[in-house]
């Protein structure tokens, strides 16, 4: 049973945070920011589809003709077409992509006997815009392994590599076919394997592709990341404005101060699940939509988030939340102003980055020792089991040790802290040094 | 009688700083007491530990006749001497929850509330954020936050500094009320004219002791007839050290001086001495000053 004034207390930060609008542009700006950190550049690059003007000039002669039909292939017209298996494998192994970047509009020109004079007739087409570039196929390509690019603009990257491809293909076919080979049956004999990633959870199987998997852990370390650190940081200013403005001193004389930390820590923690809960719920109402985006980006199955992951996210936040909340509360009572603070809170910063270093080594391997190691030590448990969660369910007896080890570790935290805070809250003046912060702990 | 609050030789010490050296004290009900003293005397730091925001080192610390309780400090209201409030809350919320914390259901505050914005001219602005508020509404809604939950005594302290006349006025007459209604006040101030004006009982601390206690007739009485003031022609401070004479306070620019005789000093006595040193134009006897009071005992205590 809590007492009264830790109930006021935790009800009053909770509404007041509740009621401002920054709690409602945070919480529809976080989601898009992440989104827009993870998917969005991908997105935009898939979905910028453009056409590209090409002219190629052949000098062998025989590759041109065939680099114009499969080329064609890529245009929206021939998207029904069968492109060749070895082609949509190549393309869905470089990325996530399914459907065509970009329509290329080719126009074969004859080579010339002056070469120059053609190159620099070219290349006044492009400055007239009258194509966006050339390709010049030399006479030795068959054996050089080179053709030239020439546009205003060769930053288009993935067009290229896809352009690449294709002429790898067709130079590859015309070199197997001079060779006497049957280029379809050396197709069909040397066709690479895809694989097919299937997840294996206690839910039942579910096909998942890796990178999908892995956008879905990154985005949910991530999101644990910033509650932890937004969260935490408002504990701490929370604090230092009621010292500052000695409301402490009016709440105090009725409220003992470690009901005073405790009450603010839980409304604060309400307001962080408040703000999952809205994501959690917007997210399950918006699932079909904002699959069909993804879908289009990713071409297998996109992870869903079961109840128990969700109740694992919700159980670290609280965890890692009273970890980090206590550290922050502990510095804003000690110290006297937000810059002073700010500077000793880099260290909280610290066990929070520590983890992100570690997450693409657990993302990789969330079974190697250092994956199990790092999860298990308390101050990297709320982000890092909760990331080989996402990736890979770990042995059970290790989410229990963790909740274990992090929960003892909270209470420790919050003694400590607790102590720091009852002496510092009423503490004005000089900034107080770590010898004398480990001072208070043991006499407070 | 049992006294409504009382200090038993309470010391504190923050570090090697000793702030109150054993302070002892009895506030009788229904009393207004003036705690007094220079800034640094050591007023806050008992005033704090009367609030139990920080614990006394040594000494007891009694309200309502027994030891202290928790539950005891939500018969007494508080006013910080700098006042605290949330910027971001509205007026109202403010004071709800400063009410809540007394244990006052919303339902009860609120009628409370708008009594007291009444009265105090803030209707208009319960729905508006603390910051919006000048300095002067401020601390009168601290004042509000303060006797919200009719508290039997009410400690104050400082609680007219940065106040304009006009508001000075309000607070003087809100505690006017409250004595009337039988409430226990104490203040402390380093103004001793409102102290003057507003106390039954005085007591004056000055580096962390009591140098002075009593009721304020008494004390009057007890200084009275001792006290003269000279005007004489010149620099008064030609008076200095008379015999018999315990403090003296000189204003060069009306060549007035104030002087407290020791006990049993003979007022003519020293009118003899003086002559020697100036020109007399004036030798008055009077009433002390509390300030006058003040100094002599302050100085008494340092000896």
């Amino acid at each position: 049973m809590l007492a009264n004034n830790v109930v006021v207390i935790a009800r009053r930060e909770y509404l007041s945070r509740v009621k401002t609008k920054g709690f409602w542009i945070g919480t529809v700006l976080l989601p898009v920011l992440m989104l827009s950190m993870t998917i969005l550049p991908q997105l935009l690059i898939a979905r910028s589809k453009s056409t590209l003007r090409l002219a190629i000039v052949d000098q062998t002669g025989k590759v041109a003709a065939p680099l114009q039909g499969k080329l064609a292939l890529q245009s929206p017209a021939g998207k029904d077409g069968d492109p060749s298996p070895d082609e949509t494998a190549k393309i869905e192994s470089r990325g996530r992509r399914s459907t065509p970047l970009s329509t290329f509009v080719v126009e074969l020109v004859e080579p010339k006997p002056d070469a120059d004079a053609q190159r620099a007739e070219l290349n006044r087409r492009v400055m007239a815009k009258e194509v966006d570039a050339w390709v010049w196929i030399g006479a030795d390509a068959l054996t050089s392994n080179r053709i030239e690019y020439h546009g205003e603009s060769v930053s288009n990257f993935v067009t290229q590599g896809r352009l690449q491809d294709i002429v790898t293909d067709v130079v590859r076919d015309v070199r197997l076919k001079e060779a006497g080979y049957d280029a379809d049956l050396v197709s069909r004999l040397t066709h690479g394997v895809k694989i097919e990633t299937v997840r294996i959870t206690k839910e039942g199987n579910k096909a998942e592709t890796g990178i999908a998997g892995f956008f879905f852990a990154y985005a949910m370390f991530f999101m644990q990341y910033m509650l932890l650190m937004l969260y935490g940081q408002q504990v701490m200013s929370g604090v230092l404005e009621e010292k500052t403005s000695r409301i402490v001193e009016v709440i105090v004389s009725t409220v003992k101060p470690s009901d005073m930390m405790l009450g603010k820590l839980l409304g604060i923690c309400g307001v962080g699940l408040s703000q999952v809960l809205i994501w959690l719920l917007t997210a399950a109402f918006l699932t079909a939509p904002t699959a069909m985006i993804i879908g289009a980006t990713l071409p297998a199955g996109i992870p869903t988030v079961s109840l128990s992951l969700v109740a694992h996210f919700a159980g670290f936040f609280i965890l890692g939340f009273f970890v980090y909340a206590s550290f922050y509360a502990a510095l804003g009572a000690a110290f006297n102003d937000l810059r002073e603070a700010q500077q000793a809170a880099s260290s909280a910063a610290f066990f929070l980055v520590v983890p992100v270093f570690l997450m693409f080594v657990i993302i990789n391997d969330p079974d190697s020792p250092i994956a199990v190691a790092s999860s298990l030590f308390p101050p990297f448990t709320p982000l890092l089991m909760l990331l080989r969660i996402a990736v890979k369910t770990p042995p059970a007896w290790q989410i229990a040790l963790g909740y274990v080890l992090t929960a003892a570790f909270v209470v420790m935290m919050t003694w400590m802290c607790g102590k720091i805070y009852r002496v510092g809250i009423l503490m004005y003046g000089k900034k107080p040094t770590f010898k004398e912060l480990a001072r208070w702990i043991k006499y407070a | 009688m049992s006294h409504t609050l009382e200090l038993r030789d309470v010391r504190k010490s923050y570090g090697d700083f000793q702030a109150v050296k054993g302070v002892s004290l009895q506030v009788e009900p229904g009393t207004v007491f003036g705690l007094l003293g220079p800034n640094g005397a050591g007023k806050t730091s008992t005033i704090r530990m009367i609030m139990d925001i920080t614990a006394p080192d040594s000494g007891e610390i009694l309200t309502f006749g027994r030891p202290r309780q928790p539950k005891d400090l939500h018969r007494i209201g508080y006013l910080p001497e700098e006042r605290g409030l949330y910027r971001k809350m509205t007026v109202s919320d403010q004071l709800i929850f400063l009410g809540e914390l007394h244990g006052l259901k919303r339902a009860e505050t609120l009628p409370r509330i708008r009594t007291w914005l009444e009265r105090l001219e803030l209707s208009q602005w319960s729905k508006k954020k603390i910051e919006e508020l000048s300095k002067g509404m401020q601390q009168k809604i601290q004042l509000v936050g303060t006797l919200l939950h009719e508290p039997e005594i009410v400690i104050l302290d400082e609680p007219f500094s940065g106040l304009d006349p006009i508001n000075q006025g309000l607070f003087k007459d809100a505690f006017a009320d409250l004595k009337k209604q039988g409430k226990t006040l104490l203040f402390s101030t380093h103004v001793m004219e409102q102290a003057e004006k507003l106390c039954d009982h005085l007591c004056l601390i000055s580096h962390g002791r009591v140098v002075l206690d009593g009721n304020l007739r008494e004390i009057k009485r007890a200084w009275g007839g001792n006290a003269y003031t000279v005007r004489v022609d010149g620099d008064p401070q030609a008076l200095a050290g008379l015999d018999g004479v315990d403090s003296m306070t000189a204003d060069a620019d009306t060549g007035r001086a104030k002087l407290l005789l020791a006990k049993d000093t003979d007022g003519a006595e020293v009118l003899r001495q003086a002559i020697t040193r100036a020109r007399i134009l004036e030798f008055r006897s009077e009433e002390p000053d509390l300030e006058t009071i003040f100094i002599k005992a302050v100085n008494d205590a340092g000896e």
